[in-house]
């Protein structure tokens, strides 16, 4: 891709950010194990420090940093964290994902104002029964591919919504308020000298869930976005995630190895929806009231644009994607009502020179080249009289 | 009796693919399904595997009843497949594709993979290419490696020759000989009449979604019916035979 004699400008940078990010997978894929820790570490610290004055008051002119960083940020990034386990890695087309965000955030507010249960019991609680009703969608819905499913869910996405705003139990168009904040764990303080005030931490209490400071809950959801973080790359390197990338690639083929590749795209389903409700809980937690309004399509296509901007099936262009698309519309709140006009614009550019996302896999690039296993295939694939066997079978 | 197909019925929709195709296949056969395109040759394969729900009929394998199981399953008993356009995992490298041929097995395939390399050895040569960026051939060497790696009983091959060179389909067919003379059972389904029935024992001709004629494959080389229809004999054309 990086040939100097192509006159296009726009090919050629494209050639030069290819190799660049090429090298810097080389080395990272060949970097022995402690530096491999030091580098985590060092992104830990940095996510800590993330917060503080000074770099909020670059980032986010307009809208209280820490308040942002948690959603939509934060909340993004670990929507877009349990998204990419159904899109990137199974490779399937899921429009309908905010629905499993609603149903953990429901499931805070009616736990919490109606049972007076606590965060962390509906923490656990929400994120079954978003799990719960990610395999009662699949279920039945999963034999379908690539557009048919992504019809289906988009379907699915809708029904949670409009099934929220017509229940009276749940407040109707009204939504639940008064949601209880997370008990607060200690009032412990970052003590506030040296270091600590280096990094811009210094003097904040960071397990007081109260209402005015939104660092805790940034705390909270970094904490939660680790976790899924480390499961799902634990997840990766296993047999189910070979069995995913198979299904993946080629379902049928799949099958014929002996994969069974419902039972997988059922897992994939459940553990992608498991993480949205986690976020949901959160988000919930937070917000102190919510509205069915909270839970759009727009969100499952923002979460989805995430996914493939940054790089579907590669982490860390998944977090990347998600943090830029939820961050450049406020940073860019000054523009005022050109606002989602500019960000439309930044991603039809990044589109155009990323088409593959900002850091695509290796392994992404040749799925794409070979024309397969991009969003379950993006192409009509299902067992009816159409499309089936390539002119086979059908008389 | 192998594999035994008793007279399955298989529909798209409301479309008849098969209308009660009847097939044998016994241990350490080359048994070959020639037809037109479009006669339910890739459908047969399929409904075997188990990637295709059957309406009728039944399908027995060493004796028993497996028309329910699942694919996954029937993989595990002993039914191989490489499938048709060869279904390489494009973003795997040789070596990952050929080891998802093990996935569901227990024991250990490392003398199987040998064997695979030693079949082919120009996959051993291009371990670690990405499946998709093979040519035709190689991915054809590597469909029928990684079938091969699920220790099969019996071979199903979907147009193993397809889109390939001359020269390439001869080794190709040449490797499926010498996989049968080693002890696996193929089921072969090609276009390439006449590369088949020189390699089966016994073959079946398949019209719209029925066995129109089966007889041992030197037979159906010498049926007149035959060579107009899949052979290029006849009038319009001059293929003779051993070109």
């Amino acid at each position: 891709m990086n040939d100097s004699t192509n006159t296009n400008p726009l090919t050629r940078m494209r050639g030069g950010y290819t190799s660049f990010s090429d090298s810097i997978h080389d080395r990272w894929a060949t970097a022995p194990r402690w530096a491999r820790w030091v580098v985590y570490l060092l992104l830990i610290v940095l996510a800590i420090a993330l917060p503080a004055d000074g770099i909020g008051s670059f980032m986010s002119p307009y809208t209280d940093w820490p308040t942002l960083l948690f959603f939509p940020i934060g909340g993004y990034i670990l929507l877009a964290i349990g998204l990419n386990v159904v899109v990137g890695q199974a490779g399937m087309l899921d429009l309908g994902y905010v629905a499993f965000f609603a149903i953990g955030g429901y499931g805070m507010a009616v736990f919490g104002t109606k049972y007076g249960w606590s965060f962390w019991e509906i923490l656990v609680v929400g994120v079954l029964l978003s799990a719960l009703s990610g395999i009662l969608l699949g279920a039945p819905t999963l034999r379908l591919r690539g557009d048919y499913l992504a019809i289906v869910t988009l379907g699915f996405g809708e029904i949670v919504r409009k099934t929220a705003n017509n229940w009276n139990y749940i407040g109707g168009p009204n939504g639940i308020g008064g949601i209880p904040h997370p008990p607060t764990l200690t009032e412990w303080t970052i003590p506030d000298n040296g270091l600590f005030d280096a990094i811009g931490i210094g003097g904040v209490q960071p397990f007081k869930y109260g209402a005015l400071d939104g660092k805790p809950y940034y705390y909270l959801m970094l904490v939660l976005i680790i976790l899924a973080i480390v499961f799902v790359k634990r997840l990766e390197a296993s047999r189910v995630g070979r069995a995913w990338a198979s299904i993946r690639e080629d379902e049928d083929a799949a099958e014929l190895m002996g994969v069974p590749t419902f039972k997988f795209k059922l897992a994939a389903f459940a553990i992608g929806a498991a993480i949205g409700g986690a976020g949901g809980v959160m988000y919930a937690s937070q917000a102190v009231s919510i509205i069915p309004t909270n839970f759009p399509f727009i969100l499952s296509a923002t979460i989805l644009a995430a996914v493939v901007l940054g790089g579907s099936g590669n982490l860390p262009g998944v977090i990347l994607g998600a943090f830029l698309v939820a961050w450049i519309p406020e940073r860019i709140r000054g523009l005022q009502e050109y606002r989602v006009l500019v960000f439309g614009a930044v991603l039809v550019i990044l589109m155009i020179f990323r088409p593959e996302g900002l850091l695509p896999s290796r392994r992404r690039k040749a799925e794409l080249a070979e024309g397969e296993g991009g969003m379950g295939s993006m192409g009509a694939e299902v067992g009816g009289p159409v499309t089936v066997g390539a002119g086979e079978g059908v008389e | 009796m192998l594999l035994e197909i008793k007279d399955i019925h298989v529909h798209y929709g409301k479309i008849a693919a098969l209308k009660g195709v009847s097939v044998e296949v016994d241990e350490g056969e080359i048994v070959t399904l020639i037809g037109a395109n479009g006669a339910g040759k890739t459908t047969t394969l399929k409904t075997i595997s188990g990637l295709r729900p059957l309406t009728r009929g039944q399908i027995l394998f060493g004796g028993k009843d497996i028309s329910k199981v699942p694919g996954h399953k029937r993989v595990l008993m002993g039914i191989g497949q490489s499938p048709e356009g060869r279904g390489i995992f494009p973003g795997m490298t040789v070596v990952e594709n050929l080891s998802m041929g093990a996935y569901a097995r227990r024991d250990e395939a490392d003398k199987d993979l040998a064997e695979v390399y030693e079949l082919f050895p120009r996959l051993a040569e291009r371990k670690n290419q990405a499946g998709g960026t093979m040519s035709g051939g190689e991915q054809q060497m590597l469909a029928i490696g990684r079938a091969l790696m699920t220790k099969p009983k019996v071979l199903l091959l979907d147009e193993p020759s397809m889109g390939l060179a001359p020269k390439l389909i001869q080794q190709i067919f040449e490797i499926i000989t010498e996989i049968n003379r080693r002890g696996t059972t193929v089921l072969l389904v090609e276009q390439n009449a006449q590369q088949a029935l020189q390699v089966a024992h016994r073959a079946y001709v398949l019209e719209t979604g029925k066995v129109v004629k089966s007889a041992e494959a030197s037979a159906l080389l010498d049926d007149p019916q035959v060579r107009a229809a899949y052979l290029g004999g006849g009038a319009e054309a001059a293929a003779g035979p051993g070109d």
